[in-house]
């Protein structure tokens, strides 16, 4: 007994600090999601019984479809534009122009934010009595009736930018700064006006954070909850709509929401690791290490 | 066609009250290779950096090849530059990191592939043109640095502590390499380093600055044999300093009182009796004579105060006259003790003085 | 396409105009927003086409602590927060110090799943929570919702802690045993201050984001339960912008105070780490 504790102790003492870890995790997170699994296949309301109804209900109709068209729309565009966003910003932040360290926290704003309350500012900013149309109807000539962004879809891929561009905007600030300078100097002494070391030398070095930094983004703009809850409108996302079955419906249809939250986190899966692999090949080839 | 290659008229550089480059006025030669030596922060780098263009100086202006280029951005002003810490393009191949100044140049790809491989060529690369640098070692990512530097023959190469980050092995056989090169291209360098051995060996003449001055300007003997200042003294080899006044001047010597001694050095241009000189005397020109030998001209009665074992030699501390110290190299064969008396001789011809205060 | 390369050359020489206007519409872009809100939860007969409200009045916090609850809301989303602090910390400095100090194989790996909570939307697993608290009797209870909270936070608190143990310089500990210290002492004079500012970190994150947790709270919470981002939420519901927006603010205001704070002493930039695998 004792020669096992001998040999063992060190690895039964780490698995010991562990434990309240791994019960957390198992309890609060393994066994919920495998419960939701289970659930999904219940028929509604019933505690036995496997069935895919769920599913089928969902996914054979065109609104169900639909929501996960929206959920993707969303996600990807809100990312393809936090990318055009925060590349020219952080090569503006990082020539510590005068207030930069005022701009790398006006930046890091939205991370800290509830989306909840993020949404609810957005929402009264760009809304009709609000400044954005206040501007538009007084100042811009040809304008007459306020231009429509709550509720809409390209307000709601706005609302999604000013929330998770800070994910790709502080990767790529930090790729950018670990960059050696020296590099770039090699680069004009060999000839290359400063867009040329930009477009040559600069990107394709900062690429790979860009990437990371946009798959942050991407996982925070699929997952959105809070942000399309109330200013979504009729556009629900995957998330609300699972919302959706078990509030508004009396009793709660919880195998239906289990069914989406299960397509759910399964295409996420599917769309990371794609997303993943195309991340590495690009990084791989001409990324630095 | 001029024979300066390079001139810097007048050039300053501050940074709020840090003086970098103060009012700088260097010509360097057509084919030569000069060196920019100095201790950190006396302003060498600044001054290369003013030549790329990457710094612009605040007063001055800068020639190269005759024309002026003080207002010409970095990326025309047809220079090669190797760095201290390489500054390759990690994401490219060596043949494009080689081949990157002709492509920005829009030359066609096959007289770019021609080019580079001549370029790996000359720097004892070849087979190389697919790695990346991170899988070359550092001696031969700076030979990749210098293609680079050299692919398309610029007439200036500036060379910033290229070496430094090399192992002292193999920076003996690279500094050759480089000398070698630049010679048998007839390119004009420049060359920043604050390894005075790597100048003195390396260069057609030497630039010791400070403090973001030019202290003395020559070829590696006259700064070693001849220093201007107390400072390139003491900056150049080891140095031994006497303090004195000047007695007499005869033709081409002069006697110097040190201390309550009478010392016979070179006579200094330009000074009379009653001048205050500082002599130098290097330790291992110091002479420690045997006890039968004769007294003489600046020879002296000494005693060793502490005796340093070093191999190939020894290394004495000596005090004599009044107080007066002194460093002396010699011979590991004969060991003196401290405490033991000896004679010192202070060759004439090795005694070198400038004027002091 | 010539045209879009000459566009693309006027922006590159207009950069610097161009670089501040970018970074001047950013700040607004960011900041509108909030000051929407702060106006709107004190603007009296803001009705129509107006720039700024006619009236200021702080009728609305008024009404948002008299009738809206918000004292006891208050004191739920703190004690919430606290016991939800306590737990993940305990969790926290356990596993940190397993993941910091000590072998194990596939370390990557099981920091990689211990921060799957925070990669997978929260809705998803949210439910079998609930479904877990309903049949446990937790909905509705500081612990449950508390609790529910920890599976958001704990990853957090472990991610921070974990760094701060492997921080401990080994070389430290080795003189303090060298000095002449016994196992407690060393623990209390060395090692304890040295991962103090690690704790309090973990504390501070995991408290704010406890503060700011809205999805796993809305399922889980009751009338006895109700959080400030939860009442904030009903207030929109409810339609009424002024007191969702006085709401709104009091429920902002520590978390911009606890950033500026951290800003001063810490690159806050470092929030965004822990996806370093990715």
């Amino acid at each position: 007994m004792t020669a096992f504790w001998r040999r063992n102790s060190s690895g039964l003492i780490t698995l010991l600090l562990l434990t309240p870890a791994l019960v957390s995790f198992f309890g609060l997170f393994f066994y919920p999601m495998v419960l939701t699994l289970i659930l999904s296949f219940r028929p509604e309301g019933e505690i036995l019984g496997w069935t895919l109804e769920n599913y089928g209900r969902f996914l054979s109709n065109p609104d169900g479809r639909w929501v996960i068209v929206l959920t993707f729309i969303l996600a990807l565009a809100s990312t393809a534009l936090s990318i055009l966003l925060s590349v020219p910003l952080a090569l503006i932040l990082r020539e510590k122009v005068r207030g930069h360290r005022f701009y790398r926290l006006i930046v890091l704003v939205p991370l800290v934010i509830p989306g909840l309350i993020g949404a609810l500012g957005l929402l009264l900013f760009w809304g009709t009595r609000g400044w954005f149309n206040l501007f538009l109807t007084q100042f811009v000539p040809f304008v007459e009736r306020p231009f429509p962004v709550d509720y809409t879809l390209h307000g709601l891929i706005m609302f999604y930018v000013w929330l998770y561009f800070p994910y790709t905007c502080v990767t790529t600030l930090s790729s950018l700064e670990s960059l050696d300078r020296s590099i770039e100097e090699a680069g004009a002494v060999s000839g290359a006006t400063r867009w040329q070391v930009l477009r040559h030398i600069v990107l394709p070095l900062i690429t790979p954070a860009i990437l990371a930094g946009s798959v942050l983004t991407f996982m925070a703009a699929f997952g959105a909850f809070s942000v399309p809850l109330i200013a979504g409108g009729n556009y629900r996302p995957l998330s609300v709509e699972i919302y959706k079955e078990i509030s508004i419906f009396i009793p709660a249809r919880w195998s239906a929401a289990s069914a989406i939250a299960v397509v759910m986190g399964v295409l996420q899966v599917i769309f990371l690791s794609l997303y993943m692999r195309y991340v590495r090949r690009a990084g791989g080839a001409g990324g630095s290490r | 066609m001029t024979d300066a290659m390079i001139e810097f008229r007048d050039v300053s550089k501050r940074y709020g009250s840090l003086v970098a480059n103060d009012h700088l006025s260097l010509t360097i030669r057509r084919g030569e290779l000069m060196t920019l030596l100095g201790p950190s922060g006396c302003g060498k780098t600044t001054a290369l950096r003013c030549l790329t263009g990457y710094i612009r100086p605040d007063e001055g202006r800068i020639f190269i090849d005759g024309k002026d280029v003080t207002d010409v951005p970095t990326h025309q002003r047809e220079l090669g530059m190797v760095f201290q810490n390489f500054a390759l393009f990690p994401h490219l191949t060596v043949r494009d990191n080689v081949g990157f100044p002709l492509m920005i140049r829009n030359l066609p790809k096959d007289q770019r592939t021609k080019m580079a491989a001549d370029a790996l060529r000359l720097v004892r690369l070849e087979g190389f043109e697919s790695h990346y640098p991170r899988q070359l070692s550092g001696g031969q990512q700076q030979r990749v640095g210098l293609a680079r530097a050299l692919v398309y023959r610029p007439k200036v190469l500036l060379l910033d502590e290229p070496l430094s980050n090399l192992d002292a092995k193999l920076r003996e056989e690279m500094r050759f390499e480089i000398k070698e090169l630049v010679t048998r291209l007839g390119i004009t360098a420049v060359y920043v380093t604050h390894d005075q051995a790597e100048a003195l060996a390396l260069s057609d003449r030497v630039a010791i600055m400070h403090r973001g001055r030019l202290e003395q300007v020559g070829t590696p003997e006259e700064i070693y044999e001849q220093p201007q200042s107390r400072f390139v003294a003491e900056f150049i080899g080891l140095s031994n300093f006497l303090e004195g006044r000047i007695e007499a001047v005869d033709g081409a010597s002069m006697r110097v009182t040190v201390g309550d001694l009478r010392l016979t050095a070179p006579a200094l241009p330009h000074t009379g009796p009653g001048q205050r000189v500082l002599l130098f005397v290097r330790p291992n020109e110091i002479e420690l004579l045997g006890p039968d030998e004769p007294a003489g001209e600046n020879v002296f009665e000494a005693q060793v105060e502490k005796a340093t074992y070093l191999g190939d030699s020894m290394d004495y501390r000596l005090t004599f006259g009044q107080g007066l110290a002194l460093r002396v190299q010699g011979d590991a064969q004969r060991r003196l003790s401290p405490g033991a008396p000896v004679r010192l001789r202070l060759p004439r011809i090795r005694c070198w003085a400038i004027t002091a205060g | 396409m010539r045209l879009a390369r000459a566009y693309i050359r006027g922006l590159w020489d207009g950069r610097m105009i161009l670089g501040y206007t970018l970074l001047l519409s950013l700040t607004l872009f960011i900041v509108a927003p909030f000051l929407m809100i702060a106006l709107r939860s004190v603007g009296k007969g803001w009705f129509g086409r107006l720039w700024l409200p006619p009236q200021l009045t702080l009728d609305w916090y008024r009404w948002a602590v008299e009738v809206g609850n918000i004292p006891e809301v208050m004191k739920n989303t703190l004690i919430i927060g606290i016991i939800a602090t306590a737990i993940s910390t305990v969790i926290g400095i356990f596993a940190g110090w397993a993941f910091g100090r000590r072998q194990m194989p596939g370390k990557e790996v099981a920091m990689a799943i211990v921060l799957l909570p925070r990669m997978i939307p929260p809705i998803t697993y949210a439910l079998g929570v609930a479904k877990i608290f309903y049949t446990l009797e937790l909905v509705d209870t500081y612990l449950g919702v508390a609790l529910a909270h920890v599976s958001v936070c704990a990853p957090y608190a472990i991610l921070v802690l974990s760094a701060t143990f492997e921080g401990l310089d080994e070389r430290v500990l080795e003189a303090a045993d060298v000095c002449g210290a016994n196992t407690v002492k060393r623990f209390f004079y060395v090692v304890l201050p040295l991962i103090m500012p690690g704790i309090l970190a973990s504390m501070i994150f995991t408290f704010t984001h406890s503060y700011n947790e809205f999805t796993l709270t809305l399922l889980t919470y009751g009338p006895h339960t109700v959080t400030l981002p939860v009442r904030t939420y009903l207030a929109v519901g409810d339609g009424y912008w002024e007191i969702t927006s006085a709401m709104a603010v009091i429920m902002v205001v520590p978390s911009l105070v606890i950033l500026a704070m951290i800003q001063r002493r810490a690159e806050p930039e470092k929030l965004v780490g822990g996806f370093k695998g990715v």
